[in-house]
């Protein structure tokens, strides 16, 4: 059984940049998202197949499986991008809005990465795509929680499938995607003079993260968070 | 000084528990900066580092998150907020209450961690 990359949230633009470089790499790579439509294509685009599920249901790893399955692929490279927030001050915060984050950005990777466990062999790798917020951020207290604890997940599943899979997560900062470009252009250009880097990091910067990571040049490295982010972390 | 609320993590929930548990931590700790109440969150200093059960860890780190964004967030108001790390069975009690009252004081402490014990030493930051 040859292995394949499976990378969630692959409708988006990080989640395409990641696919496309990971297809260089690997040839076989299994996308999944819930946008159907653009996942389509995505897949045309890259050459790669597709599953159109919604993650936060129960029956998502069945269907991830499934797809698998039909093309008689076991997993070399799971990433666990998909991701979403729903911003508001503390006080302000929806238990709905909370509890959504939660679900989309803590549980369902879990739930997914647990249930493709038996289908890595040695050499296997799981990349979580957590944030450089979750160090800290404003009026994201969902989002933070969520990915700080995809982080704490990240060393546990590292210590336990240690030494056949490895687990890392890559946290990236401000990168430029449709979402960002929506963004008031003012407070756009604030967030980016705060990065060392004097700009906003392209999708394809951290798909080189990704392929790093998950590729046998990083066989020692594993439980690690590596924070992709121009210097914003460390910056005035 | 006004009585702080200390949240402690609970342990065992599972995977299909974390939203309920970071729902009920987030709700209590708005609750209770919102109100001009100091809090401190105790997680265990093992499950910050992923030794033993993933939905532990996450649960401990996605508290220590929630510590950073609230804290983050409620500078301005002055709310105090931090996280204290124990080291599980050989904890000292006296020692951890002393570390709640002083991460509990208004002196300009927030959005910090105090990891108390050795565990940590030689191991990555958290």
């Amino acid at each position: 059984m040859s292995g394949a990359a499976i990378v969630t949230g692959a409708a988006g633009a990080l989640g395409k940049s990641i696919a496309s470089r990971l297809r260089r790499d690997l040839g076989a790579v299994l996308l999944v998202d819930l946008d159907e439509q653009s996942l389509a294509g995505v897949a045309d685009s890259i050459g790669a197949h597709y599953v159109a599920t919604d993650l936060t249901s129960e029956q998502a790893p069945a269907a991830v499986c499934d797809a698998l399955d039909q093309q008689g692929w076991g997993v070399q490279v799971l990433v666990n991008n998909a991701g979403i927030n729903r911003d508001a001050r503390a006080g302000s915060m929806t238990d709905e809005n909370f509890t959504t984050v939660l679900r989309v950005d803590l549980v369902a990777p879990a739930r997914l990465a647990l249930s493709l466990r038996g289908r890595m062999g040695a050499g296997a790798s799981v990349v979580n795509i957590v944030s450089r917020a979750a160090f800290g951020n404003f009026g994201q207290s969902n989002y933070v929680a969520a990915k700080s604890g995809l982080i704490g997940l990240t060393r546990a599943l590292a210590i336990d499938w240690a030494p056949d899979v490895r687990v890392n997560a890559i946290a990236p900062g401000l990168v430029d995607t449709p979402m960002t470009a929506g963004m008031p252009e003012k407070v756009l250009t604030r967030m980016v003079e705060r990065v060392p880097a004097g700009r906003m990091g392209q999708p394809e910067e951290i798909a080189e993260v990704v392929a790093f990571l998950a590729s046998p040049a990083a066989s020692y490295v594993t439980g690690q968070t590596v924070v992709a982010c121009g210097g914003r972390s460390i910056g005035p | 000084m006004t009585a702080p609320f200390v949240h402690a993590a609970p342990r065992g929930v599972g995977i299909e528990g974390l939203e309920a548990a970071l729902l009920e931590a987030f709700q209590r700790l708005r609750e209770a900066l919102t109100a001009g109440r100091p809090a401190v969150v105790i997680v265990r200093d093992a499950d910050l580092l992923g030794h033993g059960d993933p939905a532990d860890a996450a649960l401990a780190n996605g508290l220590l998150g929630l510590v950073r964004a609230l804290a983050t967030e409620g500078a301005r108001e002055q709310w105090i907020v931090n996280a204290l790390a124990v080291d599980g069975e050989e904890t000292d009690e006296a020692a951890q209450d002393v570390w709640v009252q002083r991460l509990s004081e208004p002196v300009g402490v927030t959005g910090v961690l105090i990891r108390l014990g050795d565990l940590h030493l030689g191991r990555v930051p958290v």
